[in-house]
């Protein structure tokens, strides 16, 4: 008993530690002087630790610029989408209209479609309103998305009616209902939708890869690709990008995990 | 305060009518209680009160006003629901202030609203609790405050006892007689539960396939039955029915061709007609008696106190149901003597429905 314990706990720590490894190591390489990490063997400690990679990093290339505008674009995109997935899927689940759900299925139907396929006619339909290479442009494919949808009106469907018959009764309109009633209940599932959205904005390359031209408004991993068809070598300049492109979102994440994680239990636990 | 009435309530799903025609009249201040087995509409038609289900046609009046086209919340009501329908994220304090809070009433009404509240159901002490935190009991409570702190003309009950457990139920039930006595205000009460409308009700309605049954007080209902829907549909265990032929003398064949004597009746029946004889299960007697026919003992169920006994007189018939006082003398396998006093019996036409008896001068 004692045996298998320790061996589930050694297997748990060996993968945790493969997992960590690359990222730790990342981190100490973005300490490193120009060069060391080159060297081989690569070595695992910088000799002599350094911010200078940091320094050219925001001084030479200006990424505090792609900082901000990563952070807004995420911000935006995380704070449109759940306003407007979170009522959609509120409706979807729980307010009785004609053909409710005939066009959720259709919304399911549309999810096996991969977002590379509508890249192109978006791109051509942006174009057309003028927002291509705009923050606006950026954001668009954000404002709705179908999983956080569904992801929504999956957990909606188990309120019990009951509940919000009662808040009927008490005489809260509809907007009443949402706000007091179902957004507090659905705080997890809001948590871990937004991170979700967050992350995938803030990860997102392709699509402001196409959209955006100008280079100011570049988001991170945007303004890193560019960056390192120039210093495809600088491991240490790269790793440092890294570092700061990872960061925020490591730091968001571990500060919302525990609404994160139970929000991806509920429905298995929850009775 | 005010009383209910609700006249030629239909209502349909699709093609499913659920409700077909059903008229009600609560008095101001009578506690009704609607009883039907699952599937009968008494939930729909509860709903249909409290304005969550719009009725198809008919219409509801609660005191002088005609509700039937007003938001649940403009009637004057207050539902106490299956689940409680308590709200998760909110105190115990904050859920019974909610209704007040939404209608913009002042901070100092609100307290004193939940605290009179509070203080008829004894939960002074949970207000600033969660619901997670209270039990089963204590969240029924919760959920009946809510409906008191609306101060409504008409209280309405969906099946409010049957997620507790048995002990609870019966508490509960005590409570909400007290709790009726206390408020008098106008209750419409849903259950499937037969114990909890006879124990409960200033009168009940027998509800089944969207219609009315039946209407009276307990008493009536037991004594008199309508029909042998109703017949069976209260009491426990249920009223026996024996299948029989009207013979002459005033008697009765029944299915193993013995004879039984029949009640006098309003109007006597003709030899030759088939009937249904029903006898409740306190009402059959075990022991020697002139009028006495031999019974064999097949299956005793004993409860402590009070045992029921399976009887029947050829094998294959369904037996009939005796309830006694259980002094362990009896066996399974014995033959004893059964009457079925015949002042007793209840009497069905083939068509279910109870033939008038003579009533006394």
């Amino acid at each position: 008993m004692m045996l298998r314990r320790w061996s589930v706990t050694l297997l748990a720590a060996l993968v945790a530690l493969v997992t960590i490894a690359p990222l730790l190591w990342m981190l100490s390489v973005s300490f490193m002087a120009r060069g060391e990490a080159a060297q081989f063997p690569p070595p695992l400690w910088p000799a002599s630790p350094t911010l200078e990679n940091y320094h050219l990093l925001f001084g030479t290339f200006g990424v505090g610029r792609f900082l901000l505008n990563s952070i807004l674009i995420s911000t935006l995109a995380t704070a449109l989408a759940l306003l407007f997935t979170i009522p959609a899927g509120y409706a979807f689940a729980k307010l009785r209209f004609q053909g409710r759900d005939a066009i959720f299925r259709m919304l399911v139907a549309a999810l096996v479609v991969p977002g590379q396929i509508g890249m192109l006619p978006l791109f051509l339909e942006l174009k057309a309103m003028g927002l291509v290479n705009s923050y606006a442009g950026a954001l668009v494919p954000w404002l709705a998305g179908i999983f956080g949808i569904f992801l929504v009106r999956q957990y909606c469907l188990s309120i019990p009616d009951e509940m919000l018959e009662a808040a009927r009764i008490d005489g809260a309109s509809e907007g009443q209902i949402l706000r007091r009633i179902v957004l507090p209940i659905l705080t997890p599932i809001i948590v871990t939708l937004a991170l979700f959205v967050f992350l995938g904005s803030w990860n997102d390359f392709m699509w402001p890869l196409i959209i955006l031209a100008d280079q100011d408004l570049y988001t991170l991993p945007v303004a890193l690709a560019a960056n390192s068809r120039q210093n495809v070598q600088d491991y240490e300049i790269m790793m440092a990008g890294a570092v700061v492109t990872t960061l925020p979102v490591l730091i968001l994440f571990l500060a919302l995990q525990r609404y994160y994680l139970s929000g991806l239990l509920t429905g298995s636990v929850k009775g | 305060m005010a009383g209910l009435s609700i006249r030629d309530a239909r209502k349909s799903f699709g093609d499913t009518e659920v409700l077909k025609g059903v008229s009600i009249d609560v008095a101001d201040g009578e506690f009704a209680v609607i009883v039907g087995p699952s599937g009968c509409g008494k939930s729909t038609l509860l709903r249909s009160v409290a304005g969550l289900e719009e009725l198809t046609a008919g219409s509801i009046h609660i005191g002088e006003r005609d509700v039937t086209a007003l938001q649940p919340s403009e009637r004057g009501i207050a539902m106490v629901f299956q689940s409680y329908a308590l709200y998760p994220h909110l105190t115990v304090r904050e859920n019974m202030a909610f209704g007040l809070k939404i209608a913009k009433a002042g901070k100092a009404a609100i307290d004193a609203a939940v605290q009179r509240a509070a203080g008829i159901l004894n939960i002074e002490t949970l207000l600033e609790r969660k619901p997670a935190a209270l039990s089963g009991g204590q969240r029924q409570r919760v959920a009946i405050g809510r409906a008191i702190v609306r101060q409504p003309q008409i209280f309405l009950f969906d099946e409010p006892l049957s997620n507790l457990d048995a002990d609870l139920r019966v508490r509960m039930r005590y409570e909400f007689a007290n709790l009726h006595r206390q408020l008098g205000t106008t209750t419409l009460y849903v259950t499937h539960d037969q114990v909890e409308a006879m124990t409960l009700a200033d009168r009940i309605i027998v509800l089944r396939d969207g219609r009315i049954e039946q209407v009276g007080t307990p008493r009536e209902l037991y004594e008199h039955p309508a029909n042998i829907f109703v017949a069976q549909f209260l009491g426990t265990p249920r009223m026996n029915i024996m299948a029989a032929v009207v013979a002459d003398g005033g008697q009765a064949t029944l299915a193993d061709g013995r004879r039984i004597a029949l009640p006098p009746l309003a109007t006597p029946l003709t030899p030759g007609t088939a009937l249904s004889v029903g006898i409740r299960p306190e009402d059959v007697a075990i022991g020697e008696a002139p009028d006495a026919l031999p019974f064999t003992v097949t299956f005793i169920e004993r409860l402590g106190g009070l045992a029921t006994v399976h009887l029947t007189a050829r094998d294959g018939d369904e037996p009939i149901a005796c309830q006694l006082r259980d002094d362990g003398s009896l066996d399974e396998g014995d033959g004893v003597p059964v009457s079925l006093p015949a002042d007793r019996l209840h009497l069905f036409g083939a068509d279910g429905l109870a033939i008038a008896k003579k009533t006394r001068e």
